[in-house]
């Protein structure tokens, strides 16, 4: 059988906090029990060791033979638990001698038992002949010379009234305590638990339009701890909507310069009446356009791709230094256009692991990069260095370099440093995103930085998988 | 040839038609999967120019019945999608080959043409020429108005390939596919293959009188003689 679960947590805490008070007390209730009747128990030995002593005093022969009591003399008060005193004297052969009137016909015990009341009192629990639980004392005693043995006996029967009265008044206070209890758990609960409420409100309000919204942080506890995860993720989130909306706007922008210089190309070229060569040159106007439309969809389907992970990635462990040296005879034909100087060094054996077309196409990125930036004349140089367990592949040219402002940004999509160079020539903005993607999607990292000396310094770096210098 | 076009986008339907009946083929368009596969179960064609997306029957569903009753007709199949899974399946209901939209008409010729050369077995020759242009691959020489020519061998390849498809136009993306063997679309070559172009021209052309290099503006290159 399974119970219902309560759906709140407030129910639940209090619940358990019930439960748990109940369990409790009821473990107290039975310790408690066993204390007190022990002590009872106790308590009545006690008594009929005394008594026995007493009455030990009291018994005599009367002049026929008989054993009697002096009742006169027994007079000390009574505690309430001994008012039901039965009293029994046996020959030590088993002959009963004498029984108080309380006790009446009945007996206690019957024989006497091996070595009852030998040296000292025997006490033991038993029942009488009509039922009645008692506590049994004995003790032989020579009385005139003649051998007795003294039986007391207490009806335990004030000992469970006692208890039961106990477990009475204890069944009595247990639903009320237990319902303060619970009441007192739930507000306690309530109390502690509010704030995640306000929480669950406030962040309720929380919309793609609101996100710059935080919860408030009113304490330094879990509820605080909490609160404030809760702001950093909201912050991760609202950066990504930004770079998203930007790059939407930003994509659209993009798509939609070229869109317009073909309907302005089209329109103009339909305006009069040209000659075939003017017609030609119109229609080739449009295609360029078209070229640059169609590469823009392809590198941005390239990164959305990217972005979800389905650039599948065909593994293998190759030098670094083979892409540099392959991306550099890509584009050696360019560096000597604009009269560069390129030069790459160090590290030959250096391997790393990952996909070699991939790889070289952020080596070709950022190649191509620095030579569209470094000035006729100026100088490129590639270098391999392995560092720890990474390896940083570098490209430093000596171009005019970039502002600090820029540095985190040249990654970014579309992002231009001069916004109004947006010629074709210089590219749509993403071959660094392109980049920065096949870095990091070899639990890589990819960096700029400024030199002194004016340029700028790429790197790449990615886990080395081993530096063979037999090779 | 004899191609069937199915398409059902009109405007390029139209444009594949105009285009390849310029190149001497003749050309049945149809727009819809039913008409095609009834078409290609009735006459003859040499090759299928098939568009996977097509209102009623797929694309790929009338590749597979064309393969289970006809097995060896040329099937080029037309597609926007460029998930490497698309042309896999694309490859594996039957297709010859495949081009993915929007695709450069001289790239389609450049496949039609190779189609044709795979059912036709022509050799590939080692020696050509083009006007006062004479190319031997295996001498690995080439020479205008007989002064050899000293090119890179980059060059060479390049002008090999020009040669290959003489009075085609080249688009730049089947010279980065099939010269420089870049198969990433994403590759931005265009700068380099421009620069390279420029150099060939100035060996091939600027000391001759006769140009046979010329660019035709927004589709790529072309090695021919002008009349």
């Amino acid at each position: 059988m399974t119970w219902p679960r309560p759906k709140l947590v407030r129910t639940r805490l209090t619940l358990w906090y019930v439960f748990v008070l109940g369990a409790l007390l009821v473990v107290f209730a039975a310790s408690a029990s066993f204390v007190l009747v022990w002590h009872m128990r106790a308590q009545l030995e006690r008594q009929a060791v005394q008594d026995l002593e007493t009455v030990e005093g009291l018994l005599y022969f009367s002049g026929d033979g008989q054993l009697r009591l002096n009742e006169e003399y027994h007079n000390h008060p009574e505690s309430k638990l001994v008012q039901d005193r039965l009293l029994e004297v046996l020959s030590v052969d088993g002959m009963i001698l004498y029984r108080n009137d309380r006790l009446g016909m009945r007996t206690i015990g019957g024989a006497p038992f091996t070595g009852e009341g030998v040296g000292g009192y025997s006490e033991r629990s038993i029942h009488a002949s009509d039922g009645t639980l008692v506590i049994l004392a004995s003790r032989q005693h020579l009385l005139q010379g003649y051998p007795i043995l003294i039986r007391l006996a207490y009806s335990q029967k004030p000992i469970w009234n006692r208890l039961t009265h106990f477990l009475l008044i204890l069944l009595l206070a247990l639903p009320l305590t237990l319902a303060a209890a619970g009441f007192a758990g739930y507000m306690m609960a309530n109390r502690a638990l509010d704030p995640i409420g306000q929480m669950a409100q406030r962040a309720e309000q929380i919309t793609t339009e609101r996100l710059h919204d935080r919860l408030p942080i009113e304490s330094n506890d879990e509820l605080g701890h909490l609160a404030r995860v809760f702001n950093q993720m909201l912050s991760r989130i609202e950066q990504s909507f930004e770079q998203l909306r930007r790059f939407t706007a930003d994509a659209s922008h993009e798509l939609r310069t070229p869109l317009a210089s073909i309907r302005s190309v089209g329109e103009v070229g339909l305006q009069k009446d040209a000659s075939p060569e003017e017609y030609r040159d119109t229609i080739g106007s449009m295609l360029e356009e078209i070229n640059r439309l169609t590469s823009l969809i392809d590198s941005l389907l390239t990164l959305s791709r990217a972005d979800a992970g389905q650039i599948p990635m065909k593994l293998e462990v190759f030098p670094i230094a083979e892409i540099m040296e392959e991306a550099a005879s890509l584009l050696d034909v360019l560096i000597e256009e604009k009269r560069l100087t390129f030069n790459f060094e160090g590290e030959k054996n250096a391997l790393v692991r990952g996909d070699r077309l991939i790889l070289r196409q952020a080596a070709v990125n950022i190649l191509h990069n620095a030579v569209k930036f470094t000035p006729a004349g100026g100088s490129i140089s590639a270098r391999v260095i392995c560092e720890g367990s990474c390896t940083l592949l570098s490209i430093t040219d000596n171009g005019p370099g970039i502002a600090t402002e820029h540095l985190t940004k040249v990654f970014d999509r579309f992002y231009r440093v001069d916004p109004a160079r947006a010629d074709e020539n210089k590219g749509a903005g993403l071959g660094l995103s392109i980049a920065q993607w096949a870095a990091r999607a070899h639990d890589g990292e990819i960096g700029l930085s400024t030199v002194p000396e004016g340029g700028c310094k790429f790197w790449i770096r990615l886990p080395l998988v081993s530096s063979n210098p037999a090779v | 040839m004899q191609i069937l076009v199915v398409e059902d986008e009109e405007k390029l339907a139209g444009a594949l038609q105009k285009g390849l009946e310029a190149e001497k083929h003749s050309v049945r368009v149809v727009h819809s999967g039913e008409e095609a596969f009834f078409l290609a179960s009735t006459e003859r064609f040499d090759l299928v120019l098939l568009d996977i997306m097509l209102p009623g029957r797929d694309g790929l569903d009338i590749l597979r019945a064309l393969r289970q009753k006809n097995s060896n007709l040329p099937v080029l199949i037309l597609t926007s999608k460029d998930a490497v899974e698309d042309r896999v399946r694309g490859l594996k209901a039957g297709a010859d080959d495949y081009l993915v939209k929007p695709f450069a008409f001289p790239e389609l010729l450049a496949r039609v043409e190779a189609i044709a050369r795979r059912s036709n077995r022509t050799e590939v020759t080692s020696a050509m020429r083009l006007a006062d242009l004479e190319m031997d691959t295996l001498r690995h020489s080439a020479s205008r108005e007989g002064h050899e020519l000293t090119l890179t061998s980059r060059e060479f390849e390049l002008l090999e390939y020009l040669l290959r498809h003489q009075d085609r136009v080249v688009s730049r993306e089947m010279l980065a596919r099939d010269v420089w063997n870049e198969t990433g679309r994403y590759t931005p070559l265009d700068n380099v293959i421009d620069v390279h172009i420029a150099h060939l021209r100035q060996k091939l052309d600027e000391p001759f009188g006769k140009r046979l290099l010329h660019t035709v503006r927004g589709v790529g290159f072309v090695l021919r003689e002008e009349m």
